[in-house]
């Protein structure tokens, strides 16, 4: 093997690794919860850490569960202001709460690796159980602070290869539950959060370890726009659909059974290299919404009114449908090509991210699925002169579909397909298929086994057999 | 004095002497939660008419409240939910195996348990939840206060075996000679 | 605990004179209520004040004031009911600087105290019962209690298990109430006659 593939495949070795070790990878799976109710995880969760219906009502509440009463709450809350401090605002600081016990939980993620990828000369490397234990660790800080306020925070330690530390803060975010209004029909959110925009899809809630990287990890920019997966040297934020943004959102429940969202965001990062210190890559911001509805089974807020009660407490025979739509401006930032021409700049001016989802609940078996469009409008100039080469407004589809079935309480299989069909012609449609197998060890304690394979080019796939755990 | 004696022995049962049994349970080197003992005189065998009245085991705070209920044969105890969530009771034990199926708030399900033994009691909703109902074959049963005292009154006077339960443990026996009228003390210390 | 009786006329009635006389605690003009009173939805069943709303006549307030105090950074009595007139003694029993005001009614504030001395005040000014008063303290804002002034002394505070006794109340016709920091119920009517105690039990929602 000559230096120059041994280089490159030390780079795609290390980036497949570090998709694993720091890929947007978190467990909402949060024991804080458990403690504050002295309740089992099964109460919110199918297989950790996907929510049941009343489990996705406790957290669109701001974790609270529908009608909550002061006796289910084991831990009383300790007391910033007696609530009589109401009658002397503004003589006086308003009243409030922090919870009695330290609202911590941690999350700790391990895996036996198995992979095979195909370079670019063609050759095959293989990892074969690469011991990554633990790969992460994941402490979350979230929970209410008296009636309308809430909060959810992460933070995630990853080691490297090569030994290094990697630190992210994952979520930071506070929450305004039902300031004013009927109850659940205004929440707001402020900070660093995963958006209420396709939940449930990101890696977080989903009942596989790969995350669904037909929506998240696509990456448009490219001369002829975009034409595959990651973040590589060309464009180092994929800007598919943010997994997570720092932003504020509005979120509501209308009538237990439809959703709203609003949210504005900070966009595309600055480039590498950029010195200013700015979060915002520009000073125009992303903006998106969405609208959602419920047929069947457990209302959004937990509403159980007029509802068969189930014989199983995660059964929720439902059809949830929605739309969302995403327009990012990523105008004046740029993004550095080397091409046989010379040094040019791609620069993603506006771009659009449309689509609509479903899910349907049957017994034990969950189907779901989403299908979104991409639009780019992408301006290629000469790095020297500035001239300005091509612009061009490619469209990208993707789409994905997964199935979750329960076999016992504690067994859950999944499979996935997802494709994404780049704007660049030349390029072929990424599929890639997933199979995977839980099983709770303990209600907090999960094992399971993986298989995703690359439907083009069958040489890359990759077998991993997870430890995930949560305390 | 004596009026009070004339007027114990007027309040047994079929009109035979009976005594009293009173004690205090306590736990060797330990002051867990005394609260949760059965005791019962578990040699009178014999049909009892069962109470009328229901006994109540209810679903409150993500709990069962209580922990433990003592009943005799033949009690119907119901079962009212008066959380805002959905609950579910049902039992795997031999005493009584049942399944009331998922309900919710203000909803209150029934069950008569025909067969002396201990039954214990889990939600499929909420799997932390657990609770024991400990069906007696006659009337002579009192369950511990919280500090362990008991009192079981109106017992046929003569030699019984009676008989201690708690969750923990397995069965304590001991003799005791329930005099004609009066009472009769007898303790137990549970291992920890 | 079960018991068995066989009912034997005669002598039971003898019986049941004999013990009432011998009992010694019938007074034979009051009585009591007494029951219980269920939170709806709270982890304890106190602090719920069950009071005759209205007795004829007029209730001289206790000779000596009764205590308040601020130790431990909590006031105790949490929930404290007094006959209208009565003066309340607030001690600072704590090395702590503690105040005690009230936004309730016609206000006070008594300022702030060390350890070891007490400030009185005197509720005369309720005309309509039950006035309450929350008690709070400017310097520790979660502390909390409250004042529950009524027109009688005829009144009890449910401990944790909801359970209360109203003793020696006249016989007649009255209206008994509850009050309770979070929760209310209606009141009800209930008729005292002399040796006859009542049970009365509430069920507080929000």
């Amino acid at each position: 093997m000559n230096n120059s593939v041994r280089f490159r495949f030390v780079i795609r070795a290390t980036l497949i690794l570090l998709a694993f070790v720091i890929s947007e990878s978190t467990a909402h799976a949060v024991p804080a919860f458990a403690r504050k109710y002295q309740t089992s995880c099964q109460t919110c969760h199918i297989v950790f850490p996907k929510l049941n219906a009343f489990g996705e009502a406790f957290r669109l509440r701001g974790y609270r569960m529908p009608g909550e009463t002061e006796e289910m709450v084991k831990q009383p809350p300790v007391s910033l202001g007696a609530p009589a401090y109401k009658k002397l605002w503004p003589q006086a600081v308003w009243p409030g709460e922090i919870s009695s016990a330290v609202p911590l939980a941690v999350n700790v993620k391990m895996a036996a690796v198995n992979t095979s990828s195909v370079n670019d000369d063609g050759s095959v490397s293989r990892v074969r159980n690469d011991l990554q234990l633990p790969q992460e660790v994941n402490i979350f800080g979230a929970g209410t602070l008296g009636e309308h306020v809430s909060y959810f925070s992460e933070v995630t330690f990853g080691e490297n290869a090569d030994g290094s530390v990697a630190v992210e803060l994952e979520h930071a975010r506070i929450q305004f539950d039902s300031p004013f209004g009927p109850e659940d029909l205004f929440h707001f959110r402020v900070g660093k959060f995963a958006p209420n925009l396709v939940d449930g899809f990101q890696e977080m809630w989903i009942a596989t370890n790969a995350g669904i990287d037909s929506l998240f990890d696509f990456n448009p920019i490219g001369v002829h726009g975009g034409t595959g997966l990651g973040a590589d040297a060309l464009s180092p934020n994929a800007i598919a659909l943010p997994a997570r943004i720092r932003g504020i959102e509005g979120y509501g429940i209308i009538n237990h059974r439809a959703m709203w969202v609003a949210g504005l965001a900070n966009g595309v990062t600055a480039p590498p290299g950029d010195t200013t210190g700015r979060f915002d890559g520009n000073n125009a911001k992303d903006v998106y919404a969405r609208f959602d509805y419920k047929i069947g089974g457990m209302g959004l807020d937990g509403d159980t009114g007029g509802q068969p009660i189930p014989d199983k407490n995660w059964r929720d025979n439902s059809l949830r449908v929605g739309a969302f739509a995403y327009r990012g401006d990523a105008s004046g930032i740029p993004f550095a090509l080397e091409t046989a021409d010379g040094a040019q700049v791609i620069e993603d001016s506006h771009f659009m991210r449309t689509g609509f989802y479903a899910s349907v609940f049957y017994q034990d078996l969950n189907v779901f699925g989403v299908y979104l469009r991409g639009t780019d409008a992408l301006n290629t100039t000469d790095a020297a002169t500035g001239a300005l080469l091509h612009a061009i407004e490619p469209d990208y589809h993707a789409w994905f579909t997964q199935a979750d079935y329960m076999i016992y309480p504690w067994l859950q299989a999944s499979g996935r397909y997802e494709t994404v069909t780049p704007a660049d012609q030349a390029v072929q449609s990424i599929r890639i298929g997933t199979l995977n197998l839980s099983a709770l060890v303990r209600a907090n304690v999960k094992a399971m086994v993986e298989y995703q394979r690359d439907l083009r080019q069958g040489d890359n796939h990759s077998l991993n057999v997870l430890l995930r755990f949560a305390f | 004095m004596a009026i009070a004696l004339f007027a114990t022995r007027l309040l047994a049962g079929d009109g035979g002497p009976a005594g009293t049994i009173t004690g205090r349970v306590r736990w060797a080197g330990s002051a867990a939660d005394l609260s949760s003992f059965v005791i019962w005189v578990d040699d009178i065998e014999g049909r009892f008419v069962a109470p009328r009245q229901p006994a109540a085991m209810n679903q409150k705070g993500l709990r069962f409240v209580p922990h433990v209920l003592a009943i005799q044969v033949g009690t119907t105890v119901v079962f009212p939910n008066a959380d805002p969530v959905w609950h579910n009771v049902f039992s795997i034990s031999e005493a009584k195996r049942f399944n009331l199926g998922m309900f919710g708030r203000g909803t209150i399900r029934q069950m008569t348990f025909d067969k002396p033994g201990v039954v214990e009691l889990l939600c499929n909703v909420h799997l932390e939840m657990d609770a024991y109902i400990v069906v007696v074959k006659n009337p002579y049963f009192a369950q511990t206060n919280s500090n362990g005292t008991y009192q079981i009154a109106g017992v046929p006077a003569g030699r019984h075996r009676l008989r201690c339960w708690h969750e923990r443990l397995t069965f304590q026996e001991q003799d005791v000679d329930v005099p004609e009228n009066g009472s009769v003390t007898v303790d137990f210390v549970a291992p920890k | 605990m079960m018991n068995r009786y066989s009912m034997v006329l005669t002598p039971g009635l003898i019986l049941t004179a004999v013990l009432t006389l011998s009992s010694g605690r019938v007074s034979g003009a009051a009585a009591s209520i007494a029951g219980t009173v269920k939170a709806t939805g709270l982890a304890s069943n106190a602090d719920a004040v069950v009071y005759i709303q209205q007795a004829p006549g007029a209730f001289k307030p206790p000779a000596k004031p009764v205590m308040m105090d601020q130790g431990k950074m909590r006031f105790t009595p949490h929930v404290l009911p007094i006959v209208s007139g009565a003066t309340i003694s607030f001690l600072n029993s704590e090395p702590i600087l503690h105040n005690v005001f009230s936004p309730d009614n016609e206000k006070y504030n008594l300022g702030t105290w060390p350890q070891g001395q007490t400030k009185d005040y005197a509720f005369t000014k309720c005309t309509k019962f039950p006035c309450v008063y929350t008690q709070l303290c400017r310097i520790h804002p979660e502390m909390e209690a409250f004042i529950v002034v009524l027109q009688n002394p005829f009144f009890a505070v449910s401990d944790k298990d909801g359970h209360y006794e109203v003793d020696d109340i006249p016989p007649g016709q009255y209206t008994v109430g509850v009050w309770h920091p979070k929760l209310k119920a209606a009141a009800k009517p209930v008729t005292i006659a002399a040796g006859k105690p009542v049970t009365l039990d509430f069920t507080l929602t929000r």
